[in-house]
């Protein structure tokens, strides 16, 4: 007996952390969402590149594309363009999409989307280390103000990021002659980034500009420029006017350097347009989605693998344990007496389809019915099967009747008692019937209430939709179930109802 | 709380709830494959017969539809005789015909039935009706024990039986069932009979349950059930205590009844007994299981068996009242693991 309880809670305990361990691993590492309600925000980038086609001559239009290495995924990438042809090529981290005609003209218009979202996505891979490089060669009176600049900045800096720091809130001070000189008539931020990249890289600082846009749901948004410096571990990132370091969450970077946004070859008035459109999506659908683009095959193996017709029973089918839980709990722990063992359970199922208001009122009027037929046939001293098979065929006529009267008076609930109701009912009449005979009517009343009692706690858990997703997509729970009923095996301890019944007990003498 | 308070009294006094019932006795002890041996009252009587136990002797056994025609002949010789489901229990579908009247036959309870009636009813029977999960059954016809006159006086109509839990063949607790007007003459405690608590030592008849209830007089006659002595006690002691051997079973409830001339009698036994027994003695009956498993394994230690006679005296001599006797004597070695 020892080695046998040793073993169910050794058992016990591989099942329930076995169960904990899956389920956690599908929540924490593979970023399952708990709930189905759960959304994420799905951002659609759209940059649209126009220009005026020369005629005559080739068109060759290079755009920066983001990388798809960041911290996003790419649910869906399409280049759209008319007798264009596209081609995706890598430069020092950037991408970059070339589109190329022989011959266009007029107006000529080049689509990029991206759609990408932020969950499910690989650690972000840090870009590399920049080389080091060559100071910028600066003449005469420039070398001058830059080296005025430096020192100064120098003093007061302790290391890379103050430095920077330091440099960014120099530069901006345009009231500065030497930053005037330098900035000459250029004060955009590019202007800007231009001189602290001279004067950084005299004092062989890396630097670059990368170029971003913001995540919000804007038309028209301009590429937002921000620095990035390397301070020997990661990247640091300044904003270049205000000096604000770190870049906020919502930046996607989309190219870095020096080089434009876009560059034509064979047409004029170029322009590009970038339209971010944000909208919510169900984060499973995501993750089903995602699993295309990202090597782990997170819901491969799970329930959601199956096909959409088979889903549909298994979302069902997956609930059984839970009912059968609450009629394990109820009869074991609180002592109820029910119909069989899992009779509740069929009749919560097919609640499922008459909805349980009505499926009560349905049970208990064609089970009450049923019964009284059972009690007047019983005068006619008929041996038990005939007088059985008389029941469950008058069962099926009141069936019919009700759903027909229901129909007729416009109860659409009234319709929607199928062939499986109908057989859990009979079967049900027929079992009390021989409750009755074998124990009284009392007794089968008794039972009868159990039944329908324990029917609908079960069907109200199982029709949870929190739960019912939350068993479907974390199947390992059941692994826990199994573990607790196995631990109800060997539940020695009172029902609740005993504790009534041995009352008596408790008055000594 | 209370219902924590509750819990803690009954576990304290050693009751014994269902789930325990289950999972460390029925469970544990009892073999499924044994079971048809006490759920058929045929195989039960057999093999009490083949190892020389009493029981009401058998008068006939109907087995099919067609040989209910048999029945006539069975129960020619016999004025008074007892028609039982083979797989009944609870005591469903059992008649007792006390009488002929006219070619009829009288109940005894007075009613007056027919022979088609009779047939109707040893139909039903076989089609399973009081069978355990429906299956088909057989009918025995039996001999009709008449209750010792001693019970006249606690008792109303029917046959009052005896009822004694055996764990490995040592009864732990016993107690009377005495039919009430409520209960039809049956002798079932969920019908509404009474239990009445038995002294295992001297057979004297303690206080009683009804309905759940503790009781101390007959609620038909009214007259006190505590007091009354069993006759031939150690004979009922001994043929349920041989029942062990009988069945194979380890935790059983033997029901067995007085008869006027053929005394003690085994009626039947049943794998589950039930636990009301408890309130009719006012004791736990974990309590007295774990005494009996510290002997069983002290003995085991010492690699000996105990008789019969040796298991009866055994539960005389812990089981007996007052309840202060049944402590855990001080020769018991080995305690609990």
């Amino acid at each position: 007996m020892q080695s046998i309880n040793l073993h169910l809670k050794v058992l016990i305990a591989i099942l329930v952390s076995l169960g904990l361990a899956i389920t956690a691993y599908q929540i924490y590492v593979l970023d399952i969402p708990v709930t189905q309600d759960e959304t994420d925000d799905i951002w659609s980038l759209d940059a649209r590149l126009e220009f005026q086609a020369v005629a005559g001559t080739p068109v060759k239009a290079q755009m920066f594309i983001p990388p798809l290495d960041q911290n996003y995924i790419s649910l869906n990438e399409s280049f759209i363009s008319n007798n264009y042809g596209v081609s995706i090529n890598q430069t020092d981290g950037n991408r970059r999409v070339t589109w190329s005609a022989r011959r266009a003209s007029g107006n000529q218009s080049l689509y990029y989307r991206l759609v990408l979202t932020q969950r499910y996505s690989p650690e972000a891979i840090e870009d590399p280390a920049p080389a080091p490089r060559q100071p910028i060669e600066l003449e005469g009176a420039e070398e001058v103000a830059a080296d005025a600049l430096i020192r100064p900045i120098r003093q007061t800096s302790a290391d890379i990021e103050t430095f920077v720091s330091e440099a960014i809130r120099r530069v901006n001070d345009i009231t500065d002659d030497n930053v005037k000189l330098l900035l000459g008539e250029d004060t955009s931020p590019l202007g800007k980034a231009r001189v602290l990249d001279v004067l950084l890289s005299n004092a062989r600082i890396p630097l670059e500009l990368v170029h971003t846009v913001r995540l919000e749901s804007t038309p028209n948004q301009e590429p937002e420029l921000w620095l990035r410096s390397h301070n020997g571990e990661r990247w640091l990132y300044f904003h270049p006017e205000t000096g604000q370091q770190g870049i906020p969450e919502n930046r996607l970077v989309w190219w870095s350097g020096n080089a434009p946004l876009y560059n034509l070859e064979g047409g004029r008035q170029g322009r590009v347009t970038i339209t971010l459109n944000n909208s919510e999506m169900n984060a499973l659908r995501l993750a089903e989605m995602t699993t295309e683009n990202t090597s782990s095959a997170l819901l491969e193996y799970s329930l959601y693998g199956l096909p959409l017709h088979a889903q549909q029973v298994y979302r069902v089918m997956i609930m059984i344990p839970i009912g059968v839980l609450v009629i394990l709990i109820l009869r074991n722990i609180i002592g109820i007496q029910t119909l069989g063992t899992f009779t509740p359970v069929l009749i919560s199922l097919a609640f499922r389809e008459t909805d349980i208001g009505w499926g009560i009122v349905l049970f208990t009027l064609i089970t009450a019915l049923g019964l009284s037929l059972r009690s007047y046939l019983e005068h006619l001293k008929l041996q038990m099967l005939p007088r059985l098979s008389v029941v469950l065929t008058f069962v099926v006529v009141i069936i019919a009747g009700i759903t027909l009267l229901g129909h007729k008076l416009g109860m659409e609930k009234a319709l929607s008692v199928s062939l499986f109701p109908m057989v859990i009912l009979t079967m049900t009449i027929e079992r009390l019937s021989i409750t009755w005979e074998e124990r009284g009517g009392g007794h089968s009343f008794k039972v009868a209430l159990g039944t329908l009692f324990a029917a609908t706690l079960a069907h109200l858990l199982m029709s949870v939709p929190e739960l019912a997703y939350f068993v479907f997509t974390f199947p390992a729970v059941l692994l826990i179930l199994v573990g607790f009923m196995l631990a109800m095996g060997r539940y020695r301890g009172y029902r609740l109802t005993e504790l009534v019944r041995f009352k008596a007990l408790m008055t000594k003498g | 709380m209370f219902l924590w308070k509750t819990w803690k009294t009954l576990s304290d006094a050693g009751v014994m709830g269902i789930n325990r019932r289950n999972a460390d006795y029925v469970l544990k002890y009892n073999k499924r494959n044994l079971y048809p041996i006490v759920d058929d009252k045929i195989l039960t009587k057999e093999r009490a017969i083949a190892v020389g136990i009493d029981v009401p002797e058998l008068y006939g056994v109907i087995e099919t539809e067609k040989d209910i025609d048999l029945f006539d002949a069975i129960v020619e010789k016999h004025r008074d005789f007892v028609i039982k489901p083979a797989q009944g229990a609870g005591g469903d579908g059992i008649i007792v015909i006390a009488d002929r009247f006219e070619g009829m036959f009288k109940t005894v309870s007075g009613k007056i039935i027919s022979r088609d009636e009779i047939g109707h009813h040893i139909s039903s029977i076989l089609s399973g009706l009081y069978s355990l999960g429906g299956h088909r059954d057989r009918v025995l016809i039996e001999y009709r024990v008449s209750p010792d006159p001693l019970f006249k006086s606690i008792s109303y109509e029917g046959v009052p039986d005896i009822r004694i839990i055996l764990l490995m063949g040592y009864p732990v607790m016993g107690m009377v069932r005495l039919p009430t007007r409520q209960s039809g003459g049956k002798a079932n405690l969920h019908q509404g009979a009474i239990g009445v608590g038995v002294d295992l030592a001297t057979g004297k008849t303690l206080k009683g349950t009804w309905l759940n209830k503790k009781i101390a007089k007959h609620p038909d006659t009214t007259n006190q059930v505590d007091g009354v002595q069993l006759p031939d006690w150690d004979g009922f002691m001994n043929l349920a205590a041989s029942c062990y051997e009988l069945s194979g079973l380890g935790y059983i409830g033997v029901d067995l009844v007085l008869d006027e001339e053929k005394g003690p009698l085994i009626l039947e036994l049943n794998a589950r007994p039930g636990l009301n027994i408890q309130i009719a003695n006012d004791a736990g009956l974990t309590t007295r299981c774990h005494m009996v498993e510290r002997h069983l394994a002290a003995l085991k230690k010492t690699g000996r068996t105990e008789s019969v006679a040796d298991r009866v005296a055994y539960a005389q001599k812990h089981f007996g009242q007052p309840v202060s006797r049944t402590e855990t004597p001080a020769e018991e070695p080995g305690t609990a693991a």
